[in-house]
């Protein structure tokens, strides 16, 4: 027994309330001295007592129920093991079925319900049978029984999925499986047999402990399919990667939409793998839902279709404040930022800049913060305060100040200094942080003079030299956040702009300070979609179908999303809307199966081991079954009980009164 | 008679209890008592008993020379002494109860504390009657004694003794009643002021000798409204003083049984002095002294 909740247990302290009050009652005004008790019978002392006893039993009741409640909010469970089977010398079968995408191909699945009741029927009088469906992941259809009815009837509510196969990854699990099923275990294997699914180290498809294995394959034949394998967007185009297996004979055709809207059609003439150029379509400003359909009448029609979301943002305008606008750190920072096509560097002179322009932009950069005259700083502070966020530098001007503007940190006197030639290398880095958790090559970076700065309370210091002076810090002013670097950008101070992980830092500080914490649009079908990636914890995510993933309590709550279809999912955050596209993995498009010398070696080689005597399994894991309901209940029963204790109680004085 | 009855109905008026509490001599206390009842007792001649002439004898070494008749003297030249029919020589025994029982009541007075004045005003009269006074202050034990006596600073002494009366512990009849048996052998009046709450037979077993022995019992049993006429409007836990016995008694019980069991109680109690020529008083502290004082002339009287 346990609790998933035990922290609502405190809310048992609440019975000190009933406790006490009912301790203020026992002592109440009521009891009054009289001159003798001479004549008060005994009879009335029963009374009282029986009294006494009804007024603990509703103290108690009171005491009970809060502690009731507070044990329903802690949500209690029991582990409970499942009925003990015990094993026959028939020991168990389990028909394990593909559920992978390829199985969705004309035709197969009946012959699977065909193979797979054969199976069941084939299995010896006593043995136990577990029907298994096995895609991205292995699941338990039914559960295990002797009555092959029981088993036959789980065949009925199976399909095909979207997601991807590795035989490796299922006999894994079978084998885990098998390890808790009465011995002997037959495996039958109902499943297409793809080469693809295939691992790269065939014993990894070999599961121990299962004492023979039978394949039954189906969809025998010569696979005719077209599939879309990538779309890759040039910039000046979309190169559509397809792969035609099969009937050379039949043709197909590939229509390119655009937001639901054909703007391109293509024949196919021959199959085999082919690359085709599309022009740029027009895209619309923002996420662009781009399908790329082949019409033909294929074998597997779920890797017809191939869906891609093309953002087409145009650049973000990020304003570079600097003294020159043709100097070394203006090159360096624009050619970062530029090279991830998200932003565009807008240089501008100090002196001339328009504090009255920042609320235009998510954040600015500042090459030397030495440069920041009083009135530019109170902009910038306000700036910082309504949300805005500043990348800053520090050269030679800021080393000039004992207090940097805006920032307010003072230059520390006891700084260690590298001996004239000689460099400091990057000591400690937090790589949790965003800013640093996608960049590598620090180690790389040489520093030849930094400016020391006193850390203050609310600093968070991301990198440190090896001589433990902050080489970036993290600051918060107001809602917004200052990325200060106190080194110049030059090249003289460091050699930071001209090392490879000087690009991939201005993007993720770019990224972090923008506010935008990026994802993938492009999945697989079985990947996983963090939502806390996608803004937020609460959420809600539309599939393909138009229907709600997540239930009205688990939009609260951090969810890692299956997108276990292939289509467009819309993805509504707190933090803002995407479209995140998922496509049936390119190896179910393969169905080629495996070669009969394969299969033989795989059954041949499943089986060697063979478990043998009579013991004790159990069906299933252990399972939690929750107890807040029955809770709920003896909490229903107990208020009812308090109900009619109070009213007895207080039966008396009704009566007085009356 | 307008101008009589309003000075009866003053004199009344002094005799309630809450008067008599604001009074704190008890002296005082008795003295209005008194002087209030005899007030009233003047418009009955039947009670003129004490002012009427018995006698004259001759005067005796010990006779309190203020009793001698001057005239007889001047005409005869011989002192006799004038006797009144209340100066008949008796005694007043007043057995204090001052058990914690006692200290049940009020406000504005507390059995104890009527029993006090009645207790006072007994006195006074009797002192006033020329009768010896004393007094047994009791409860478990016998806490105070005075013994009777005609001296008139003694009076003052039994006062005192009553006054000091302070309610505590149980209640125990022999220890009194055997003291009074040792300390006194004369006839004369013995005052019992208690609430009774006491095993009848025990009390009998005490009371009979002195019955037996030509004293003349008077009970009075001194209760207060509360326990005659309790009025309880919801359950209470009744604890007793003496005991800490707590009982736990519904109003219905207390307006219904309750009064039944305490006049049975009292009941039995008259019943059983009157078994013994005992007579038995039952004062109500609510109301005013005069009652209680006049069943004890009129007890005297029958004596007489």
């Amino acid at each position: 027994m346990g609790l998933l909740a035990p922290l609502f247990l405190l809310g048992v302290l609440a019975i000190a309330l009933p406790v006490w009050l009912h301790r203020l009652q026992t002592q109440s005004s009521e009891r009054k001295p009289f001159s003798s008790a001479m004549l008060l019978e005994k009879a009335e002392q029963q009374i009282h007592v029986r009294k006494k006893l009804k007024y603990l039993l509703l103290l108690a009741a009171r005491i009970i129920l809060l502690i009731l409640i507070a044990l329903a909010f802690a949500k209690p469970f029991m582990t409970v093991s499942p009925d003990a089977i015990v094993a026959t010398d028939a020991g168990t079968r389990l028909v394990l079925i593909d559920t992978s995408a390829s199985m969705d191909r004309a035709g197969a699945f009946s012959q699977v319900q065909e193979e797979a009741g054969r199976a069941i029927d084939g299995a010896p009088d006593g043995a136990l049978i577990q029907v298994l469906s096995a895609d991205r992941t292995l699941q338990v259809v039914g559960e295990l029984s002797g009555d092959k009815s029981v088993s036959r009837a789980a065949l009925g509510a199976m399909s095909a999925s979207a997601l991807r196969l590795d035989f490796g990854e299922a006999m894994s699990a079978v084998e885990r499986l098998a390890a808790s099923m009465p011995p002997p275990v037959n495996l039958h294997f109902v499943s297409d047999f793809q080469a693809s699914g295939m691992p790269v180290r065939f014993a990894d498809a070999v599961p121990a402990g299962i004492a023979g294995f039978t394949a039954h394959v189906v969809g025998t034949g010569e696979p005719f399919n077209w599939s879309v394998e990538f779309v890759r967007d040039t910039g000046e185009g979309l190169d559509v990667g397809l792969n035609g297996s099969g009937d050379r004979e039949r043709i197909a055709d590939v229509d390119l939409l655009v937001n639901d809207v054909v703007v391109e059609s293509r024949g196919l003439s021959q199959t085999g793998p082919q690359v085709l150029h599309f022009d740029a379509p027009d895209l619309k400003e923002g996420e662009n839902r781009v399908v790329l359909r082949i019409n033909t009448d294929d074998d597997l029609a779920a890797d017809n279709s191939w869906y891609q979301v093309i953002d087409n943002e145009p650049p973000a305008t990020i304003p570079l404040l600097t003294l020159d606008t043709g100097g070394l750190p203006v090159t360096y920072l624009s050619a970062a930022l530029e090279s991830a096509g998200a932003y565009s560097v807008l240089p501008m002179v100090v002196g001339e800049f328009d504090p009255r322009v920042l609320g235009r932009y998510p954040w600015v950069v500042i090459d030397e913060i030495g440069f920041i005259d009083p009135e530019l700083e109170r902009s910038l502070t306000g700036f910082l305060e309504n949300g805005g966020n500043l990348l800053a530098f520090a050269g030679d001007r800021a080393a000039a100040l004992e207090v940097l503007p805006v920032s307010g940190h003072r230059q520390s006197a006891t700084a260690v200094r590298p001996q004239a030639g000689e460099f400091l290398s990057v000591g400690q880095i937090d790589i949790r942080h965003p800013v640093l958790s996608q960049t590598e090559g620090w180690q790389s970076v040489n520093v030849s003079r930094n400016l020391p700065l006193d850390v203050q309370d609310g600093d968070e210091i991301l990198i440190r030299l090896e001589n433990n002076e902050a080489f970036l810090i993290e600051r918060r002013v107001g809602q917004g956040r200052i990325l200060l670097m106190p080194g110049s950008l030059d090249n003289r101070w460091n050699d930071l702009p001209v090392r490879p992980v000087f690009v991939s830092f201005i993007i993720e500080a770019a990224r972090y300070l923008s506010g935008i914490n990026e994802i993938p649009s492009n999945y697989t079908a079985g990947a996983s979609l963090p939502l806390t990636l996608a803004g937020g914890a609460s959420g809600q995510v539309v599939d393909p179908d138009g229907v709600t993933v997540l239930s009205l309590a688990d939009t609260t709550r951090e969810q890692q999303i299956k997108l276990n279809k292939p289509g467009f999912y819309e993805v509504y955050t707190p933090q803002g809307e995407m479209i995140v596209a998922a496509n049936v993995d390119p190896l179910e498009s393969d169905l080629r199966k495996v070669s009969q010398d394969v299969l033989d070696r795989w059954q041949d080689a499943t089986g060697g081991q063979t478990l043998t005597g009579t013991e004790t399994f159990f069906a299933d894991e252990e399972q939690t079954v929750e107890l807040w309901h029955w809770v709920l209940l003896l909490l229903a029963l107990i208020v009812i009980a308090e109900s009619i204790l109070g009213n007895m109680y207080l039966t008396p004085r009704r009566t007085e009164r009356a | 008679m307008p101008p009589l009855q309003t000075s009866h109905s003053n004199a009344r008026d002094l005799l309630r209890p809450e008067v008599l509490a604001g009074l704190k001599n008890l002296d005082l206390v008795a003295r209005s008592v008194v002087e209030g009842v005899m007030i009233g007792l003047h418009r009955s001649p039947r009670f003129g008993f004490s002012q009427e002439f018995a006698e004259y004898r001759s005067y005796n070494e010990g006779d309190d020379p203020r009793f001698i008749d001057w005239n007889v003297f001047a005409r005869t030249e011989k002192t006799y002494i004038k006797r009144f029919l209340g100066d008949t020589n008796s005694h007043l025994m007043i057995l204090l109860d001052a058990s914690a029982s006692m200290g049940f009541g009020g406000p504005p007075v507390n059995k104890l504390r009527y029993a006090q004045f009645l207790s006072a005003s007994l006195a006074f009269l009797a002192a006033r009657q020329h009768d010896a006074v004393g007094c047994i202050v009791f409860d478990e034990e016998v806490r105070d004694y005075r013994a009777p006596s005609t001296r008139s600073g003694k009076l003052q002494g039994v006062l005192h003794c009553i006054d000091s009366a302070t309610a505590s512990t149980g209640t125990r009849f022999d220890k009194p009643f055997d003291k009074f048996r040792e300390q006194t052998t004369r006839r004369g009046l013995v005052a019992v002021i208690s609430d009774f709450y006491c095993d009848i037979e025990d009390l009998l077993a005490g009371v009979r000798p002195l019955a037996w022995n030509g004293q003349d019992v008077v009970l009075f049993q001194v209760l207060d409204k509360q326990e005659l006429d309790p009025d309880f409007k919801s359950n209470v836990l009744l604890e007793d003083i003496e005991t800490g016995e707590a009982v736990e008694v519904a109003p219905q019980f207390m307006r219904e049984a309750y009064p039944q069991r305490i006049r049975s109680h009292i009941d039995q109690l008259r019943k059983a002095a009157a078994g013994i020529g005992a007579d038995h008083v039952l004062v109500n502290t609510s109301d005013s002294l005069d009652q209680a004082l006049r069943n004890y002339l009129l007890f005297r009287e029958r004596r007489q």
